[in-house]
């Protein structure tokens, strides 16, 4: 029994993971109506600046962390008019382009900083942030959660809910999703399309950026390719739970976190993929629009 | 419309027609040149298919590294046979079809090449060179990619299954009380042969296997493979998966209350710079085998080791730093010691003599150490036992396999 | 023919193939990844069956082609009418699984790859006939009425329903044609290289064929045909201190052409304006 407990807590561990990515992803697609796929890879190329910056500072927690924030709000808005040109066409051109749009800047990035950071290395956060070494913060038995796990859950729970306060109880979130959904409506009622929408890319990008710090603290270090490795989970969580649906990417993330724990724990590491993927083919066959639904 | 769309489909039966009339194998490098007696050789090419870019472009870039030293010493020395050798690195990218191409453009002239890396490379383009009777200095392959090819393609590793388990006998030796050890295994390349072996190691040491812990190859955070580990209560543990998967499970499992770090023993392909930046201070004390012992007091590895740590920001020389540097100065004895001459004439004949020549090589005077090949395979080269400790290895025990 | 042309060639078909694999369950917006899995599953059948039962090159060949087929008929039983997005699920699925039963299954070489694929002579022509075909058949969809209604269902899926087009059958018909197209170019690939290795049949070839498809465009056949030969032999002709930043600049090029032609380099327009310029001097000529 205290094996399976140890297994469900290291799923959610997973599955936070997941949720702060999926929730970005939504975001994006709520708010911009694109699909982001990159937008691991964006959160990590944030980590990097977090690493480049403590390694030039010293070890300055405040300045390295914020410069990884800073970077992913300046990525978001100097890429937004890309997006916001191809979504210019829509009807034209479908939804489809902003993903490969996405790509094409994954690419970018991923082979930077396998060109150009730490020679193509892993980088690794000092254990000052991490906690790595420190006993854990709560153990029972092969039960544990270490610091990084417990700062990073907190700080992605506060963002979560932050997100979904911003965006459905102010002003400005309704202004967000009007945008999204109709551009022209939403002009019509008065609300400032190019100022709302910068907004909208910089919130995303905030956000980005915090679940970049999370991550950094709970993964402890970053490589070239993890950004890639999740955003085909990250896009099969938010497909699964049904496109933009923030409160089932919520859901989908941390219930994937598990099921792969479970696998990894009880079957074998090498199937944990495909027997994920597996589970979530049989939902989306069952439920062709997400288990939630579209909220597009 | 249509006549436009008769155009083009001709077109492509064109290229067809022309690929069918010339769409023959490739040849033996017996369409060579005729000979000229006013051939005067004025520079060795060795072209070496590394791997530049892509996600092992860093260890690309250091095999590079040892192979240009090499190329660069044997010039201020004099060259080979008085004439200097120039070692041009062709980028594959990882890509076996971009391997492909590279490897059929130097089956035309090339003497010999080195690489191709890494793997997937390797099966896709040596089949290429093997027709055309060139030999590939596979150096960082395991025997059993590189035996496929014999006797076109030498490996710098005798068979896994007799060159690991002395090593891992020996660790488990160190460790009298040890009795039941959890294996990682990633699901990559010939890593699960490797794990094979280690099991047989312990094994003659009287070590039971509880359990091997598959490493998904894109994991991200590690708790559930601890935990299934630890569930089975080993007493030490073996890793065989890549540097930083090793870091990141040896963290894990010190949070969940591991303490004594000599039982642990991580296998050569996880010794790069990955280990020791993501593991940092937490992974003193963690026993590694290795090909490469960094604290020999050799004139000439002690000035590898300098200049490459100088030009990689102190980093020090990893596991496979010297297989490249040394298959410059096999190819350059090679030459010297056959009369090779490097006249487009005789490609065939010298290839075939190059090739004979290393794959027999007697007393090959390596960076680290003098070695023999008997067909391909490399007779009594020692692997080391470390111990971590400030980052750094510290040699335990020198381990000869002894070949069959 | 220099060996590295014809190397060249004969992974350009492939690339070509597999574009082409891509391209026609686009035509219903669908991202149908599962091509690759076909891919997989025919060429590591074919390298058994060639390597342990001695089958001939066509007999792999037939059988590669009608693997793909059934396998993705089957499949898209399931998902001929599916919302896209499904579609990508079902195809990553595929992909995980063909690759994870392939590194755990000692027949087929395992992680250490299969190796010892038999040469076969003329396979450029064998590539090259295939391509044809292909792009001949390719061509009569596309000016059919079929390939009319496959471009109403991109445009508008509801809108095509209720002009009478079946969504579904012709959703399956596309994707088990790619999955033969896809079979087939694994077989072909497998007599190629000589040998198999589980990654490649992964993500890096989603990467590299849709950069071809959207480069050269995906709404027409000849996008592809100009893309995939330009795409992957630009690098070999470059010198390596360029051609290592080639991810960057495939990344920057599809960007760019996404920004100013979203329908990529080769477009419906573009495609009637050369054969009106074609037109136009054949009859000059003619005077």
């Amino acid at each position: 029994m205290a094996v399976f407990l140890a297994q469900i807590v290291n799923g959610i561990s997973l599955g936070s993971v997941y949720v702060l990515l999926v929730t970005g992803f939504n975001l994006l697609l709520l708010v911009a109506m694109i699909i982001h796929y990159s937008f691991p890879i964006v959160v990590v190329f944030s980590m990097y600046i977090s690493w480049i910056v403590l390694g030039l500072t010293g070890g300055n927690m405040f300045l390295g962390l914020s410069a990884g924030i800073v970077s992913a709000v300046l990525i978001n808005i100097l890429t937004a008019p890309m997006f916001q040109h191809i979504m210019k066409k829509r009807g034209d051109v479908d939804i489809n382009s902003t993903m490969v749009l996405s790509m094409g800047i994954g690419m970018i990035i991923t082979d930077f900083l396998s060109h150009s950071v730490n020679s193509g290395f892993p980088i690794a956060f000092p254990d000052s942030l991490t906690g790595r070494g420190e006993p854990a913060f709560i153990r029972l038995g092969v039960i544990s959660m270490s610091r990084g796990d417990m700062l990073s859950l907190t700080l992605g729970i506060i963002f979560v809910l932050g997100l979904f306060w911003i965006l459905y109880k102010t002003r400005a979130g309704r202004a967000f999703r009007a945008i999204a959904e109709d551009p022209n409506g939403a002009k019509l009622v008065g609300i400032p399309i190019l100022k709302t929408g910068l907004q909208s890319y910089a919130l995303t990008g905030l956000l980005g950026g915090v679940s970049a710090v999370a991550m950094s603290i709970l993964l402890g270090s970053a490589s070239p390719g993890l950004g890639d490795q999740l955003g085909r989970k990250v896009l099969a969580v938010s497909i699964i739970a049904g496109l933009g649906n923030l409160k089932g990417g919520l859901i989908v993330g941390i219930s994937l976190g598990i099921l792969e724990a479970l696998v990894q724990g009880y079957w074998s590491g090498t199937w944990s993929n495909s027997i994920a993927f597996v589970v979530m083919l049989i939902a989306i066959l069952v439920k062709p629009k997400g288990i939630f639904g579209m909220k597009l | 419309m249509k006549r436009v769309t008769v155009i083009a489909m001709a077109l492509l039966l064109a290229i067809g027609t022309f690929t069918f009339a010339n769409g023959k194998k490739e040849e033996p490098a017996k369409k060579a040149e005729p000979a000229k007696s006013s051939f005067k050789m004025t520079e060795w090419e060795i072209p070496f298919l590394n791997c530049l870019t892509g996600p092992i472009a860093s260890i690309g870039e250091y095999l590079e590294w040892g192979a240009e030293r090499a190329a660069l010493e044997i010039n201020q020395a004099g060259g080979i046979n008085g004439i200097p050798v120039k070692v041009t690195g062709i980028d594959t990218a990882m890509s076996p079809e971009t391997g492909t191409v590279e490897m059929a453009k130097l089956t035309k002239s090339a003497l010999v090449v080195m690489g191709p890396v890494p793997e997937p490379v390797i099966l896709a383009a040596v089949p290429i060179a093997v027709r055309a009777g060139l030999y590939s200095f596979t150096a960082t392959t395991s025997y059993e990619y590189a035996a496929k090819f014999f006797p076109w393609a030498i490996s710098w590793f005798s068979p896994t299954e007799e060159k690991l388990p002395p090593v891992v006998t020996a660790w488990a030796k160190k460790n009298p009380g040890m009795k039941n050890v959890v294996q990682f295994v990633e699901n990559y390349g010939a890593w699960p042969g490797m794990a094979k072996a280690h099991v047989i190691g312990l094994k003659k040491a009287g070590v039971n296997v509880l359990k091997q812990v598959d490493v998904p190859t894109d994991a991200v955070t590690f708790g559930p493979l601890v935990v299934k580990a630890l569930s089975e209560n080993p007493d030490g543990i073996v890793f065989a998966c890549n540097a930083e998967k090793v870091a990141k499970l040896i963290l894990e499992l010190q949070s969940r209350g591991w303490k004594d770090n000599g039982r642990l023993l991580v296998f050569s392909s996880a010794d790069d710079g990955a280990l020791y930046t993501t593991g940092g201070k937490n992974i003193d004390g963690v026993m590694i085998y290795n090909y490469v012992d960094p604290n020999l007091n050799t004139p000439r590895w002690q000035a590898f080791r300098k200049a490459f740590k100088a030009d990689h920001n102190g980093m020090e020389p990893f596991s496979l730093s010297p297989n490249y540097y040394d298959a410059v100065y096999m190819i350059k004895r090679a030459i010297e010691e056959t009369g090779i001459t490097g006249d487009p004439s005789k490609l065939k004949e010298e290839r075939i003599k190059i090739r004979d020549y290393c794959n027999n090589i007697k007393d090959f005077k390596g960076l680290m150490f003098n070695w023999t090949n008997k067909n391909g395979v490399p007779q009594d080269k020692p692997l080391f036992l470390f111990k971590i400790e400030n980052g750094k290895k510290v040699l335990v025990e020198k381990v000869i396999p002894s070949n069959k | 023919m220099s060996l590295p042309l014809y190397y060249y060639l004969a992974i350009t078909a492939v690339y070509i193939l597999m574009t082409w694999a891509l391209y026609l369950p686009y035509r219903v917006a669908h991202l149908h990844f599962m091509v690759v899995a076909n891919m997989a599953i025919s060429g590591y059948f074919g390298g058994y069956a060639a390597i342990n039962w001695h089958w001939s090159f066509l007999a792999v060949f037939a059988a590669g082609f009608l693997i793909g087929a059934v396998v993705s008929f089957v499949v898209s039983i399931a998902i001929g009418d599916a919302p896209t997005f499904a579609v990508v699920i079902v195809g990553f699925t595929f992909i995980y699984i063909t690759k994870t039963v392939i590194e755990n299954w000692p027949a087929m070489g395992s992680t250490m790859g299969m190796f010892g694929i038999p040469l076969v002579n003329h396979i450029l022509l064998y590539a090259y006939l295939f391509v044809l075909v292909t792009g001949f058949f390719i061509y009569r969809f596309d000016h059919s009425r079929l390939g009319r209604a496959a471009s109403a269902i991109f445009i508008h899926r509801e809108l095509a329903t209720s002009f009478g087009v079946n969504t579904k059958y012709l959703g399956m018909f596309l994707q088990t044609w790619a999955g033969a197209i896809g079979g087939a170019t694994g077989v072909l690939y497998g007599f190629i290289m000589n040998s198999l290795f589980p990654n490649f049949f992964t993500f890096p070839i989603i990467g590299a064929t849709m950069t071809m498809l959207f480069l050269g465009g995906y709404t027409t056949m000849w996008g592809p045909l100009l893309a995939a030969p330009v795409l992957w032999g630009a690098p070999l002709l470059l010198p390596t201190a360029v051609a290592s930043w080639r991810q960057i600049i495939y990344g920057v090029l599809l960007i760019v052409i996404l920004l100013l032609r979203p329908e990529g380099a080769i477009t419906r327009p573009f495609i009637v304006k050369v054969q009106t310029t074609i037109f136009q001097w054949m009859r000059i000529k003619k005077v």
